[in-house]
């Protein structure tokens, strides 16, 4: 049943249809709807750097030796050397040269603009954003936790145990499930 | 072959237990950790569609026979890596490969890429552009063909025959054809065709021909109701000759790869360079036959380069000849230049020549003198003009002048 489920959730799903097979697994019981809105692009990113060709100097590295049929190499490294300023860029994740190469150039377009724009480049443009967004999360996951922390405290004065210390751990997990049962619930009642 | 030093063993496995064995093939720390991690990222792909299917995910056992195969293979080399993945890639397609058919190599996309390129950009096109594939293997130099051209410019149908002596060939080529079409990516324009025939053989040498051998290349278009004018003609076919196998080849190329795909049959009287070479007069032949107006040849070295130039040149109905090396898009360092008869493009080894005349001048972007004496170029559509059986077409070869009037005239038809 539970493999089934991404085949179930289909955009026909209504509320009002009862699908007895849904009801009696613990699968949540208001399926998601199909919603015609998407993920905002990225937001105005300044633009990537071009690199010509005429900048650079490519090189595939490759063993000495004849090439062609006479050998088979499984290595498809790219290295770009960016004339002016002599930045060296490696790439050979992939086995395909062509996308070692665009790979190859995305990083350098990267550092390249750092160099240029400094803090106004794109990597440092998403870098901020991503640690700003990191910053909020852990806000918030602080908050959550004290929050809980100040409930099992009350919880514990008003049972008056002692060693509330000894049993931080297993008091956490249970303020978990009280939060879990609380979800639960909350869904039960909504179906 | 140096022995791999023990501190450079230990400290793969440190890394992983699977590593060392991979060292062997591939002898440095850097390349075997590449293949190990392509081995790892096609056992989860594996395993994956497995699991989906029903089947057990388990990953362990089949890496190890991966990597058992990779290193082993039951002779003292391991097999290409491409074998144990299935695939190659070759420009930016993925091309299946198997046991008995040669892996795609990374020199000829770099040349049919550029050829591609060159043409892609040409003002003036035939409506039908023909591409012949002398020695197509896994069919990858139409499909790139195809990609490179279609990715951008959509207004000529393009119409590829892939030829191979060998039916395992031509089986991979039609799979490869139908794995491409499946792809989101591919544009569903222009007819792609494989086709088992002979190139090497003459169609009026009067020997028996066994029943099970492939058609000579004449004969076959004919049967098999093909169009008998082209007008590019692309090959890679085998150039290594014998004593450049057993010396300069890999090992792991002269163990797995096909024979059949790398070294020229050998007749009584031949040198061994001319063995090495014996592919190319016959395929210049079967282009003056078909009236072709750029070939594309790939060769081992320069020095062939400039014999395969020389014979090409011998034909006298190329308006030009260039040598391509191993990168025909990057500008050439001027410093290691050899003053020569023949222009060299790009950078690394010898790898290709590249024949044109006529229109093909135009196609290319070379816009020499001969192009423009040429006059106004009116493309008759093909259909009108050949028809399979035409009598002229298998005598054409014997007299280049004449054949280049009866082009004339059939220009101004």
């Amino acid at each position: 049943m539970q493999r089934l489920v991404p085949l179930l959730r289909l955009p026909s799903l209504r509320r009002s249809a009862p699908i007895l097979g849904l009801r009696q697994s613990n699968i949540h019981p208001c399926p998601r709807l199909f919603t015609a809105s998407c993920r905002p692009a990225a937001k105005n990113l300044p633009p990537r750097r071009v690199i010509h060709d005429s900048e650079i100097e490519e090189n595939f590295l490759k063993g000495s030796g004849p090439g062609g049929q006479k050998i088979n190499k499984t290595s498809s490294a790219v290295q770009l050397k960016h004339l002016a300023t002599g930045i060296v860029v490696k790439y050979q994740d992939t086995r395909s040269r062509s996308l070692n190469r665009k790979n190859a150039r995305m990083i350098l377009g990267e550092k390249l603009e750092e160099l240029e724009k400094g803090e106004e480049s794109r990597v440092r443009v998403k870098a901020r954003e991503k640690s700003r967004k990191k910053a909020s999360s852990t806000k918030k996951k602080r908050r959550k936790y004290r929050g809980l922390e100040g409930a099992k405290d009350e919880v514990a004065d008003e049972e008056g145990l002692e060693g509330v210390e000894e049993s931080a751990g297993t008091s956490e997990s249970e303020a978990k499930d009280l939060a879990k049962d609380g979800t639960a619930g909350k869904a039960g009642g909504a179906g | 072959m140096p022995r791999l030093p023990t501190s450079l063993l230990r400290k793969a496995y440190a890394i992983d237990s699977l590593l060392p064995p991979l060292l062997g093939p591939c002898r440095d720390l850097n390349s075997a950790r590449n293949e190990l991690r392509w081995l790892r990222e096609h056992v989860d792909k594996v395993s994956r569609a497995r699991y989906t299917k029903g089947g057990s995910s388990a990953k362990g056992g089949l890496l190890r026979t991966l990597v058992r195969k990779r290193v082993s293979g039951g002779k003292p080399i391991g097999a290409p890596l491409q074998y144990g993945l299935g695939t190659e890639y070759f420009g930016d397609l993925e091309i299946e490969v198997r046991p008995g058919v040669l892996i795609p190599r990374p020199e000829t996309a770099a040349s049919v890429t550029h050829l591609t390129r060159l043409v892609r950009d040409a003002r003036e096109l035939p409506t039908e552009l023909r591409i012949l594939d002398l020695c197509t293997g896994t069919g990858c130099i139409p499909l790139l063909f195809h990609d490179v051209f279609y990715s951008v410019r959509s207004d000529v149908e393009l119409r590829f025959l892939g030829v191979d002596i060998s039916s395992k060939a031509i089986a991979l080529a039609n799979r490869n054809l139908q794995r491409l079409r499946r792809s989101k990516k591919y544009v569903h324009k222009g007819v792609t065709e494989f086709m088992l025939a002979d190139v090497l053989v003459n169609p009026f040498a009067d020997r028996a021909r066994r029943p099970d051998e492939p058609l000579p290349l004449k004969s076959a278009l004919n049967f098999n109701k093909k169009r008998v004018f082209w007008d590019i003609l692309v090959s890679n076919p085998p150039y290594i000759s014998p004593s450049a196998f057993r010396t300069t080849t890999a090992r792991s190329v002269r163990g797995f790869e096909p024979r059949l795909a790398l070294v020229p049959p050998g007749e009584a009287g031949r040198s061994d360079t001319e063995q090495g070479d014996a592919f190319y007069p016959m395929l210049l032949v079967a282009a003056i036959d078909a009236e072709v107006k750029i070939v594309l040849l790939e060769v081992a070295d320069l020095d062939q380069a400039y014999r395969v130039a020389r014979m090409a040149q011998g034909m006298q109905v190329y308006d030009g000849i260039e040598i391509w090396r191993d990168q025909p898009d990057q500008a050439h360092d001027g410093s290691s230049q050899p003053s020569s008869e023949f222009p060299i493009i790009g950078q690394g080894n010898g790898r290709s020549v590249l024949c044109w005349r006529g229109p093909g001048a135009l196609w290319l972007g070379k816009n020499n003198g001969e192009a423009s004496n040429a006059g106004p170029l009116v493309q008759k559509p093909y259909s009108e003009l050949d028809s399979v059986s035409k009598p002229e077409a298998v005598h054409s070869s014997l007299h280049p002048e004449s054949f280049m009037q009866m082009q004339g005239g059939r220009r101004n038809v």
